[in-house]
């Protein structure tokens, strides 16, 4: 039975249940609003390229990229693609591929319980053969090249790169060539019997759509596919919370006109999935915020002296395993801005910058800032999907700021900000030919 | 609704209460001068980064985040003939704030827009410098990013008119001449001179937005006296530019001239089939040139009517160029020869009336459409009559459509890594 949680900050419902074979269910019904957004989402990603099935001795290690191979691929069926069928309805759909994360999802204003069966269908079912698979080599080496030739891209894969080198999360979601060469129907089947189990999953429904209609729809096809008793997962990917395998600095060279710099600091500690774990995620969020934003004093210095230009970011990442920061940008000298920066993030107790009449300002923009991204029913259906694996629901993220405290943040600093956990990546022009 | 608050000054409110937000924009418009819109983008980045009421970047960031972390920017953008700065601020509403941010929001885009930082009436000159230095970098990298690369050479290839062919935030080249004095004729003109469209949309009493928008105290200008669209004529032949790099995707990108009218039957029945040809994952091209023959990860197709105009984007090995040109011709000659099923033909068309659906949903479309249907009065355009429009086009006049389209120019960056 689904169970409904209001959360009055955000003015959102949230209906809550876990069928019988596992599979989470989270709908949030807007009757405002014209279309519906679906997401069916598998807690498995890039990094899960080690995995054990339930009676076998040994681990399995997959080729790099076989996550993202096996969403392009369940697209395609013996007589059909996944495409047409949401297509006939007028429905859209797509998928991604994060670290820890595989999505499908579709957006239609109409039909959809047809589409909601649709989704799970293709998911569920897979058909791989040989020439599908060999078909989609060519795709999906496009794509990588794509992105190979992207310079804020190859800058962020670089400082993940110096930050887990003995970690899969070093290895590009896509793979390469050579990897999602050696992918074959076989690998793309244990991978789904092990990984797209419902107890793995989480279907997430957002939108103008009948909530008992589609609930009964998804107990009915869950039901049908019942039978088989599925084997017990064990995942081969370990936490990285190392410090000794840090590169310190690398640098690649592309033909680029204008440099980046970028500063990598791993997480040394677990983040645990709790209240108080999202917490330190968002103290550690606020105090970039205060040290690194562009109302403060050091980001205008570093402006007006040209260190840094509209190009800066940074920010707080954490995911199954590890959790890292990222501060970078665009420079003519990015020798000088990682230096600048690293200088700036290790006195940061001496920031002018770092007190409590700013940290309370911060935090009340960043409440704004979440409020307004739940304009969107993708933005809702990302948030909620992304957070669905954990302990605390997306929408009670304003409860999470609202309960951090600037010694949290002076807690969480201290924590994470550490010279032994730091490394740099510079992506630098190539010489110009003699 | 449009309500007129002044000569040349039209403020449009799309009062709904689906969001949590209310957005503001401002849109400054003129006539497309190609020795104006360098000067224009320079503006912008001085207007966003101080004033005299907020003298520093990081006051002004801090007002921002006062109100809630509003978001704010301002930039330029073209719609054929017409270039606009845009300013634009989106604050919560008002039940999810502890007083209405609306009054301030309006505040603020005065004291932006209106009391700019000068000093002996020019702008302060260590912002100008720095901002012009950091645009110049900024405009001379966007080729790193090869998509974009391939879509300004493109537009260079096909448009014989300089306004046209370049990139409507102006080159580098263009900020090595702008003086302090050039500066603030072109701030001066915006300001007093350049027709505006306000539009307001969210949870909100339009008399109260009159009453805000008035109190802003901007003057009376002429109506904007431009047509929108653009229409290069036709020529024989097919213009070729190449360039190469050391990527290791190669980019061939293709424009053809489209024959349209403003938002009727042809230009309902051209948006049809550019969809069917490139637009969508049900499309031609993604079916053809990257599913069935695997040639290419996107390739797809996209429309501007406003130029009259229709490119298509492929990423491609270099080897594979001569394929996929005739596989893209011959796709766009099935649609024109009707080599389509009704069944591909009515998802098509379904894909796209969901979507226009869908974007109702969409705060950026809603004003979208409330900026089209002020430019272009007489079109009667409402995001209802879009889907209306779409429902009657048939396969008759997709074809047609199809058939005039002319393949004019093909850009080709060709990648040269090993």
């Amino acid at each position: 039975m689904l169970a409904s949680e209001e959360f009055s900050q955000v003015q959102e419902t949230l209906w809550t249940d876990t069928l019988e074979n596992g599979l989470k269910l989270q709908f949030v019904v807007k009757p405002d609003y014209h279309k519906t957004y679906a997401m069916f989402t598998t807690d498995f990603g890039a990094i899960d390229n080690s995995f054990r099935l339930e009676g076998e001795e040994e681990y399995t290690t997959v080729p790099a990229g076989t996550a993202h191979f096996l969403e392009h691929k369940l697209f395609d069926k013996a007589d059909y693609d996944a495409f047409d069928l949401f297509g006939k309805t007028g429905a859209s759909s797509n998928a991604f591929t994060s670290a820890t994360q595989t999505s499908y999802l579709f957006s239609a204003s109409d039909h959809i319980a047809e589409n909601v069966a649709i989704l799970l269908d293709f998911v569920q079912d897979p058909y791989f053969t040989d020439a599908t698979v060999e078909k989609e080599k060519g795709i999906i080496g496009q794509e990588i090249q794509m992105y190979r030739d992207d310079p804020n891209w190859r800058l962020y894969s670089g400082i993940l790169g110096n930050l887990y080198p003995q970690h899969p999360l070093h290895i590009d979601v896509a793979g390469s060539v050579a990897s999602i060469a050696t992918i074959t129907p076989d690998i793309l089947r244990r991978v789904h019997r092990g990984f797209y189990q419902p107890a793995n999953m989480t279907l997430t429904v957002v939108g103008n759509f009948d909530r008992d209609e589609i609930y009964n729809l998804v107990q009915h096809n869950q039901e049908k596919k019942a039978g088989t008793k599925l084997p017990q997962l064990e995942r081969g990917v370990q936490p990285d919370y190392d410090a000794n395998s840090i590169l310190p600095y690398r640098a690649t060279r592309l033909p680029i006109s204008r440099a980046k710099g970028i500063v990598g600091v791993k997480g040394l500690q677990e983040i645990p999935d709790s209240f108080s774990g999202l917490k330190t995620v968002f103290a550690l969020r606020l105090f970039l915020e205060m040290i690194f934003g562009d109302s403060g004093q050091t980001y205008l210095d570093l402006y007006n002296r040209g260190v840094i230009d509209d190009s800066f970011f940074s920010e707080f990442n954490a995911g199954r395993g590890f959790n890292y920061m990222t501060l970078g940008c665009d420079s003519a000298n990015p020798a000088q801005l990682t230096e600048e920066l690293i200088a700036v993030l290790t006195a940061y107790k001496d920031s002018p910058d770092f007190n409590e009449a700013r940290f309370n300002e911060l935090k009340h923009a960043a409440s704004g800032k979440f409020y307004s991204s739940l304009n969107s029913l993708e933005s809702i259906a990302n948030q909620l999907a992304s957070q669905s694996f954990k302990s605390v629901a997306a929408f009670a993220i304003p409860d999470v700021i609202n309960a951090v405290t600037f010694a949290d943040v002076q807690t969480a600093a201290a924590a994470l900000v550490n010279s032994d956990a730091l490394s740099v990546f510079h992506l630098l022009a190539e010489e110009e030919a003699e | 609704m449009r309500i007129k608050i002044d000569e040349g000054i039209h403020l449009n409110v799309v009062p709904s209460k689906q969001f949590k937000t209310t957005s503001i924009s401002f849109q400054f418009m003129e006539p497309l001068r190609r020795e104006a819109v360098g000067a224009r983008t320079l503006l912008t980045s001085l207007l966003e980064t101080s004033s005299a009421d907020y003298p520093e970047a990081n006051l002004l960031a801090a007002k921002l985040e006062d109100m809630y972390g509003a978001s704010f920017g301002i930039g330029v953008s073209r719609a054929g003939r017409v270039h606009r700065v845009g300013a634009n601020i989106r604050v919560l509403a008002d039940s999810y704030t502890d007083r209405p941010l609306l009054p301030e929001a309006l505040n603020f885009m005065r004291a932006v827009l209106l009391r700019p930082k000068l000093t002996d009436g020019q702008f302060d000159a260590e912002t100008f410098t720095r901002e012009r230095d950091n645009l110049h970098t900024y405009l001379d990298s966007m080729t790193d990013d090869r998509g974009t690369q391939a879509s300004l050479g493109l537009q260079r290839a096909y448009f014989d008119d300089a306004a046209q062919a370049l990139p409507s935030f102006g080159t580098a080249a263009d900020l090595e001449q702008i003086t302090q004095a050039e500066m603030l004729s072109v701030y001066e003109r915006m300001i007093n001179s350049n027709p505006i469209e306000i539009i307001v949309l969210g949870d909100v009493d339009p008399d109260a937005c009159v009453d805000l928008v008035r109190m802003m105290g901007l003057k009376p200008r002429p109506e904007l006296d431009t047509g929108v669209v653009y229409d290069q004529e036709v020529h024989g032949g097919v213009r070729v530019l190449q360039e190469s790099a050391n990527v290791q995707q190669s980019k061939l990108n293709l424009a053809y001239h489209v024959a349209s009218d403003e938002f009727g039957p042809r230009y309902y029945a051209n948006a049809v089939a550019s969809e069917l040809f490139g637009g969508s994952p049900l499309s031609l091209l993604f079916r053809n040139v990257r599913e069935k023959n695997s040639m290419a990860y996107y390739a797809s197709s996209s429309l501007n009517l406003n130029r009259h105009l229709m490119m298509v984007q492929t990423g491609i090995d270099a080897a594979n160029k001569q394929r996929v040109e005739e596989l893209i011709a011959e796709q766009l000659a099935a649609v024109a020869a009707g080599r389509f099923d009704d069944g591909q033909f009515a998802d098509v068309k379904a894909g796209m009336i969901s979507d226009r659906r869908a974007a109702l949903d969409s705060p950026q479309y809603l004003s979208d459409t409330a900026l089209t249907a002020a430019l272009f009065p007489e079109s009667g355009l409402t995001p209802a009559a879009e889907l209306e429009h779409i429902n009657a086009v048939t396969r008759a006049d997709v074809e047609e459509a199809a058939a005039h389209m002319q393949l004019q120019a093909v850009y080709f960056l060709k990648g040269e890594a090993k």
